[in-house]
């Protein structure tokens, strides 16, 4: 008999963790995994026309790269879910791609949100029946590293590139390391990416200056953590000779996540309940940021993202105590970016020139 | 031979020049509307500043551009600063006033507040999505009521008993208005209803959250508007600063921040024989299809922007290569 056909699997585009789930796919179900596009406007336009319009920029994203998916041949999709409205998006997106006709298997997993892991393991189970426990698991820890790994990657990027004495080292160095984990087929290979990345950022001249300009970016988690979401953000306030840092990825918020119960005693001033599935960490870490003596925060949200917009008084009241600018940017799909860079280079002036008064 | 400074400030509805000494006196100012043609404007706008200007014993060192159009024509002018209209603002208030502690500011289709200490910009804010609240309502209202926009403040002030009329949006308030004027309030009462809508929009958009202090100035084309300055004073229960040079201070600012900045490149006004055009091109690299501006000075490409990476960098592509076909 001849072999069994491999499901063709993918994932919506989300910032530059999709290695992760080729690899995990690839190595732990033995699948195949479809790599569409980068998102472009197209991907965009794509998910505008046949999503509601008053959802939220990300699902329309998320809608547009699960077409252009598709296009490249994928028949079976997976889709996360979320404690917002991103809860219902993977339903939501199933019917409105099987109204447009495509025909595909879907693994949406809200419907295994029970709070069993053992109700993972069905989900597992749909995409590849005899899949193995042991390169299962195995990917699936290696798998984890390797977000870590891109967590770390970018954090130090967006700390560092902005001081670069010769335009565009970091972007390259960057750039390696996401080829690398592309190619990626074991632990070692994942490790050596990292190490080589590391070492190439360690070694590329900087001029910081005693006192460099620190700005902490936080918000929505689908918009803050995707460059295309966020048009670039990160980069250009980098770009102006600033250390960005920023606490939401997947590592801090779903890996290492310490828990609602953890971080209410430390912002118990401000907020003493849950607004939202990013809105605790969000308030905490601004308050961090304020006390650790940042320059500036930069609160970033995609239209009509409610929790986002429900911690916006609570951070006016930090900005008010500790008297730190707070830039608040609403991102939309008809944003042209002439609007964003004017803010931006406002808020840069602004905290520059206080700097310089303060010190 | 004395060196002094120019700012340009081109926005939606005006274009802004000014030319200033190192000790801020204003030796030629122009204030001009851009009607669409930001290129034409700012040509215009420097003729009528040479003839203001005394060549025999100053020359100009640095050129500074702010408001919308501020990087078109800072390619135009050659200018050594291009800075946004926030800044520039807030550096050209906070030179003349010092002691400023909030600036509202109220342009053709934008409007912000700056708020500020120790004679530094702390915080601003801008309008977002919408227009209301700024000088295209105005102007669009002034013409349904056959009343020139100029005049809309001295009328606005005649008022006893301002109509109230719905602020929150345009539309809305367009449709508010005809009904108000069709049941027979008077054109005065209107027109300063039209004014107190501005500032209640205003203070709860842009102004939203934000702790007003004075002592408070009050700029942009709209500052020269009695009947709003009149509201913004009720509203806030302060005294309002209007300066005299008021709609000139973004182009003051760009011209202060050219004379800090260390750059100096003469300008000889010899860019009013010259011919600027710009095409816009699709990218097409990928799918993204960014669409790109190219600037010619004399047919020649002098700049491109717009591009989201470097294979859409069309001018650095043109400068590698000079002799490749024209893109």
């Amino acid at each position: 008999m001849a072999e069994k056909q491999k499901r063709k699997i993918a994932f919506p585009m989300v910032a530059r963790y999709n290695e992760v789930v080729r690899y995990f796919v690839e190595e732990g179900l033995q699948q195949t995994y479809i790599m569409q596009p980068q998102m472009t406007r197209r991907t965009l336009k794509l998910g505008a026309k046949y999503a509601p319009d008053m959802v939220c920029t990300p699902f329309k994203t998320v809608l547009g790269s699960m077409i252009e998916a598709l296009e490249a041949g994928a028949d079976t999709l997976i889709m996360v879910f979320g404690y917002c409205r991103l809860g219902y998006y993977g339903e939501l997106a199933e019917t409105i791609l099987r109204d447009l006709g495509y025909e595909f298997d879907y693994l949406n997993l809200a419907e295994y949100s029970t709070g069993k892991k053992k109700d993972y393991l069905k989900a597992i189970k749909k995409l590849n029946p005899d899949a193995k426990a042991v390169p299962m698991g195995k990917a699936g820890l290696d798998g984890l590293k390797m977000i870590e790994y891109i967590d770390e990657v970018e954090s130090y990027y967006y700390q560092n590139c902005g001081f670069e004495t010769s335009k565009g080292e970091y972007r390259r160095a960057l750039n390696q390391f996401t080829a690398d984990l592309g190619r990626a087929k074991n632990r070692s290979d994942i490790d050596d990416a990292y190490d080589r990345c590391m070492s190439r950022f360690h070694e590329i001249p900087t001029d910081k200056g005693a006192f460099p300009l620190r700005v902490g970016v936080l918000g929505e988690y689908f918009t803050v953590m995707d460059e295309f979401s966020n048009v670039d953000l990160e980069q250009s306030i980098a770009d102006l000779g600033v250390e960005v840092h920023r606490w939401m990825n997947v590592s801090h918020r779903n890996i290492h996540y310490p828990g609602e119960k953890n971080l209410h005693p430390r912002i118990s001033k401000y907020c003493n309940y849950e607004m939202g599935p990013t809105s605790t960490a969000n308030i905490w870490y601004a308050k961090r940021c304020a006390e650790k003596g940042y320059d500036g925060l930069v609160h970033v949200k995609s239209a009509g993202c409610t929790p986002e917009i429900d911690i916006m008084p609570v951070l006016q009241r930090i900005g008010a105590d500790y008297k730190i600018p707070i830039l608040y940017l609403t991102y939309d799909s008809q944003d042209g970016d002439a609007g964003l860079q004017t803010r931006i280079e406002a808020f840069y002036d602004m905290i520059e020139m206080r700097k310089k008064v303060i010190r | 031979m004395e060196d002094v400074y120019m700012g340009i400030d081109v926005g939606s509805i005006s274009t802004k020049g000014v030319i200033i000494t190192k000790e801020n006196k204003i030796l030629s100012s122009e204030y001009i509307w851009t009607e669409g043609n930001p290129i034409g404007a700012v040509k215009k706008l420097v003729r009528l500043l040479e003839k203001q200007f005394d060549k025999e014993n100053y020359r100009i060192v640095a050129t500074g551009t702010t408001g919308s159009a501020r990087k078109l024509v800072g390619t135009v002018l050659s200018a050594t600063v291009v800075k946004n209209e926030i800044t520039a603002h807030a550096v050209g208030t906070t030179t003349f006033h010092p002691d400023v502690r909030t600036i509202l500011e109220i342009g053709g289709q934008d409007s912000k507040i700056i708020l500020v200490e120790n004679g530094v910009a702390v915080d601003y804010a801008m309008n977002t999505l919408c227009a209301a609240g700024t000088g295209a309502f105005l102007s669009s209202q002034s013409a349904r009521l056959g009343i020139p926009v100029e005049d809309m403040g001295e009328i606005a002030v005649k008022s006893q008993h301002p109509t109230q009329i719905a602020a929150r949006c345009t539309v809305f308030a367009e449709s508010d208005l005809v009904h108000k004027i069709q049941v027979g309030h008077t054109k005065e009462d209107i027109v300063a209803g039209l004014c107190q809508a501005v500032v209640g929009n205003y203070l709860n958009n842009v102004g939203k959250g934000k702790k007003i202090q004075s002592p408070v100035v009050f700029q942009g084309g709209v500052s020269k508007n009695i009947g709003v300055v009149k509201a913004f004073e009720n509203q806030l229960g302060c005294p309002i600063i209007v300066d005299p040079d008021g709609h000139l201070m973004g182009a003051i600012g760009a011209a202060i921040l050219a004379r800090r900045n260390k750059e100096r490149r003469v300008f000889n006004f010899d860019v009013e024989d010259m011919e600027f055009i710009t095409r816009e091109i699709n990218c097409g690299g990928c799918p993204n299809n960014c669409e790109i501006i190219c600037v010619y000075r004399n047919g020649e490409m002098i700049d491109s922007w717009g591009n989201r990476c470097e294979r859409g960098d069309v001018a650095a592509r043109k400068a590698a290569n000079p002799n490749a076909a024209a893109v």
